[in-house]
C-alpha cells in the first residue's frame, strides 16, 4: 500500500524550509534548508535526538512556532497554498484542527483543568463545523466512543482531573481529530505514558487513522515505535533530514552515518557482555554556521569531503535517499558497520522463522 | 460540598471567638485605674472606686468575667462607652461610623477590583510592551512610596486640577468621598493588575492553550474562554486579603481625609483607653478578615472542581 503512495502526489511538501529563532539577540537556525513530502493516507515517523528540530519543523506546518520563530525561507505547498507565507492567526485557523491538527506529548497538560471534557471536544467542534447545541453534544459523544472512553454521558461531564493518563490522552486525541483533519501530527503521543497504555494509544491512532483517512505524522525518539507503526521513517539531524525511506530501507540498508550510529544504540542489538555503543561528542552548536556534513565531527569514519561540503541527496532506491558522501561514486568504497549487518541477519533468521 | 461549607464556616467561628478571648483577656491585663477619668482618680477615696468596680464586675475572677463576656456576646451586647460618648452602648457609637467606612471600603474594592483586574489583562495581553511596562511602573510605585505619599499626590491633584473637596463632609457625602476612595482602590488595583498579569501569564504558557489553538480557537477567544477564568481562581484568592488591606488603608486614608469612620475611631478609642469600643472594633476587624477568607475558599470552591474532592475523600 505504501509503495502505491509514491505514485501519488504528495498532500503537503515542504521545500528548503528555514526556521530561525532570536534569542538574546543571537539568531539560532533551528531547521536548515528541510524538505519533506507527505503523502496521502501514509504514516511518517521522524526520529531524531533532542534538539535536532524534530518538533519544530513540523509545528511550522500549523503555525505553532513560539513567538521569537519564525520560517525565513522556502515553501510548505499544501492545499495549492504556501504554508510559509501565512503570518496571522485568522490565515492559520482556516488550516489548524479543520486540516492539520497535532497531538502533544503531555496529556496531563494538555486539558484545560477547569472546563468539562465534554465541552472542550464540543469546542473544538463547533469551531470548525458550525453546528451548536445537542447537535455538536451528540458529535462530542460520539468522538469519546470512537477514542474508545466507556460510560460517554457520564464521562462528558467529568473533568480532566477524574481521567488517568491514558485516558487524557484519548480525549486528547478526540481533540485533535474531531473535525477530521487531513493531517495528524503526533509530537511524541505516548512518551509521558505508561509502557502498557502506549501499546493501546498507538492502536487508537492507527484505526482512527484508517477510519478518517489521515496521513499520520509520528514525532519520536523510540525505535520500537518506529518499527511498530511507521510506513517511512525520515531521519533528522542538526535541523535537516539527513535520511529517509520505507521503514525496511531505513532499518536494514540504513546508508548515513547518522542513521548507522543510531540503529547502533539500540539496546536489541546489544552483545552480552560488551558496552552497549554511545554516540560520542555533541550536535553543532546552530547559532554558528554550520560547514559541510553537520555530523561529520562526531563521525570516526568521516571523508575529508564532509569537513568542507554539504552532502547532496544520493539515491539508494526510488523512495530511499540519503545525504551523505559515502554515496557519491568517487567516494572510497565503505562498508555499512557489523551492527547494521547484525540487524538484517537478525531480522531475516526471524522472517524464517 | 455543603459540609465542607459548613466546616470551614464553623472554623472561622472558632477564629472569631479565640480573637475574641484574647482581646478581653489583654484588655483585663490594664490596670484598673483607667476605668476613671483623671478627674475621678482625683476625687474619688480608694472605697469609692473599689465600689464602683466591684459594681461593675470588674474584680470578680478573670474566669467569670470571660463567662459574662461570652453570654453578653451571645446577645451581641458589647458593652457601653466609656469615654467616647459616655454611656451610649458600643454598637451605636460604632454603628454609623461602620456603615461610612463600609460604604467607602466597598466602593472603592468593587472600583480597584474592576480596574486592577482590566489592567492586568491588558498587561498579559500585551506582554513586554509598553503598555505593560507603564503599569509594571504603577504597581512598583504604589507599593514602594509611603501612602501618606501617594495620598498626597492624589489630594494635590484632586485639589488643584479637579477642584474636589479635600475633607470628607456629611452634607456633600458624594464628591467628599472621590478622593478617599481613590486613595483606598490605590493599592488594590495595583494589587489585582499584578497578580492577574501574573496568573494570566502563567495560564498563557500552558500546554492545552496550545492545544486550544491548535483546534483552531481565536487568539481572544482562549483569552476569555480559557486564560481568564482560570487565572481568577487563584486570583480569588486574594479578594479577601485586599478586603483586609482596604480596611486597614481606612485607618490612615480615612484620617487624611477626615473621614469619621471606624478607622479614627479605633486609635481614639486606644488613646483614651476605651475598652470595650477598643475590644469591639478589634473583634469586628477580626471577623471581616475570617470573613474574607471564609468567602475566598467558597468562592474558590463553586469556580475549580478540583477542590470538591476534599469532599468525597478523593473519588477517582
Amino acid at each position: 500500500m505504501a509503495n502505491a503512495n509514491m505514485e501519488k502526489a504528495p498532500i503537503l511538501s515542504a521545500r528548503d524550509v528555514e526556521i530561525q529563532f532570536s534569542l538574546r539577540g543571537k539568531k539560532l537556525k533551528a531547521i536548515r534548508k528541510c524538505s519533506l513530502d507527505l503523502y496521502q493516507g501514509e504514516t511518517l515517523a521522524i526520529v531524531g535526538e533532542s534538539g535536532s528540530g524534530k518538533s519544530v519543523f513540523t509545528k511550522s506546518f500549523l503555525g505553532m512556532l513560539d513567538a521569537n520563530g519564525s520560517i525565513v525561507g522556502g515553501s510548505i505547498q499544501y492545499d495549492g497554498k504556501d504554508l510559509a507565507t501565512y503570518k496571522t492567526e485568522k490565515d492559520w485557523m482556516t488550516i489548524r484542527g479543520k486540516k492539520i491538527s497535532m497531538v502533544m506529548q503531555d496529556p496531563m497538560t494538555s486539558l484545560n483543568p477547569l472546563k468539562k471534557i465534554g465541552r472542550q471536544i464540543e469546542e473544538s467542534i463547533e469551531l470548525n463545523q458550525g453546528i451548536k447545541g445537542p447537535e455538536a453534544k451528540a458529535k462530542a459523544l460520539d468522538m469519546l466512543r470512537k477514542v474508545g472512553i466507556p460510560d460517554a454521558e457520564r464521562r462528558y461531564n467529568q473533568y480532566p482531573h477524574e481521567f488517568s493518563g491514558g485516558m487524557r490522552q484519548r480525549v486528547v486525541i478526540a481533540i485533535a481529530v474531531a473535525c477530521h483533519p487531513e493531517i495528524l501530527i503526533c509530537d511524541e503521543p505516548t512518551t509521558a505514558l505508561d509502557v502498557t497504555i502506549q501499546a493501546q494509544i498507538l492502536d487508537l491512532i492507527r484505526s482512527l487513522q484508517k477510519e478518517l483517512n489521515m496521513t499520520v505524522v509520528y514525532i519520536t525518539h523510540d525505535l520500537g515505535v518506529v518499527a511498530n507503526v511507521a510506513d517511512r521513517v525520515a531521519v533528522m539531524y542538526a535541523g535537516q533530514i539527513v535520511e529517509y525511506g520505507m521503514v525496511e530501507e531505513i532499518f536494514y540498508d540504513a546508508w548515513h552515518p547518522y542513521t548507522w550510529a543510531l540503529l547502533s544504540a539500540l539496546p536489541q542489538l546489544g552483545v552480552k557482555g560488551e558496552a552497549l555503543p554511545t554516540i560520542d561528542g555533541t550536535p553543532p552548536n546552530l547559532f554558528n554556521e554550520v560547514k559541510g556534513d553537520a555530523f561529520a565531527p562526531r563521525n570516526k569514519r568521516a571523508l575529508a569531503i564532509d569537513f568542507v561540503e554539504e552532502p547532496p541527496f544520493f539515491e539508494v532506491s526510488p523512495t530511499h535517499k540519503a545525504k551523505t558522501w559515502y554515496l557519491d561514486p568517487r567516494a572510497p568504497k565503505i562498508e555499512q558497520p557489523d551492527s547494521i549487518r547484525r540487524l538484517r541477519e537478525k531480522m531475516k533468521l526471524k522472517e524464517r522463522g | 460540598m455543603t459540609k465542607y461549607t459548613i466546616k470551614r464556616l464553623l472554623q472561622s467561628l472558632v477564629t472569631v471567638l479565640v480573637v475574641a478571648t484574647i482581646v478581653f483577656l489583654l484588655m483585663r491585663m490594664l490596670p484598673t485605674d483607667y476605668y476613671f477619668t483623671e478627674d475621678q482618680v482625683m476625687k474619688l477615696t480608694e472605697e469609692q472606686k473599689n465600689d464602683q468596680l466591684l459594681a461593675a464586675g470588674l474584680l470578680d475572677p478573670i474566669g467569670q468575667q470571660l463567662l459574662r463576656f461570652y453570654g453578653q456576646l451571645l446577645h451581641f451586647d458589647f458593652g457601653v462607652s466609656r469615654r467616647i460618648q459616655t454611656g451610649a452602648p458600643v454598637l451605636k457609637v460604632i454603628g454609623t461610623k461602620f456603615a461610612i467606612s463600609m460604604r467607602l471600603g466597598c466602593t472603592a474594592l468593587v472600583i480597584a477590583l474592576i480596574i486592577g483586574v482590566f489592567l492586568g489583562v491588558m498587561q498579559a495581553r500585551h506582554k513586554d510592551r509598553i503598555f505593560d511596562h507603564i503599569g509594571t511602573a504603577y504597581t512598583i510605585f504604589v507599593n514602594a512610596v509611603p501612602p501618606l505619599v501617594s495620598y498626597s499626590l492624589v489630594l494635590a491633584f484632586g485639589a488643584h486640577v479637579l477642584n474636589l473637596p479635600t475633607l470628607y463632609s456629611t452634607r456633600n457625602v458624594g464628591k467628599s468621598s472621590i478622593l478617599p476612595i481613590v486613595c483606598l482602590a490605590l493599592a488594590s488595583i495595583a494589587h489585582y493588575a499584578l497578580w492577574t498579569r501574573r496568573y494570566m501569564v502563567d495560564e498563557l504558557n500552558k500546554d492545552y492553550i496550545k492545544l486550544a489553538r491548535i483546534k483552531g480557537m481565536a487568539f481572544k477567544d482562549i483569552m476569555v474562554k480559557h486564560v481568564l477564568k482560570n487565572a481568577f481562581v487563584p486570583l480569588v484568592q486574594y479578594i479577601p486579603a485586599s478586603f483586609l488591606m482596604t480596611i486597614s488603608g481606612s485607618l490612615l486614608a480615612e484620617r487624611f481625609f477626615s473621614v469619621p469612620g471606624m478607622g479614627p475611631l479605633l486609635t481614639d478609642a486606644i488613646t483614651r483607653y476605651d475598652l470595650n469600643v477598643v475590644q469591639t472594633l478589634v473583634i469586628i476587624y477580626a471577623a471581616l478578615g475570617v470573613l474574607g477568607v471564609f468567602l475566598g475558599d467558597v468562592l474558590m470552591m463553586l469556580l475549580d472542581p478540583r477542590i470538591k474532592l476534599a469532599d468525597k475523600g478523593g473519588s477517582r
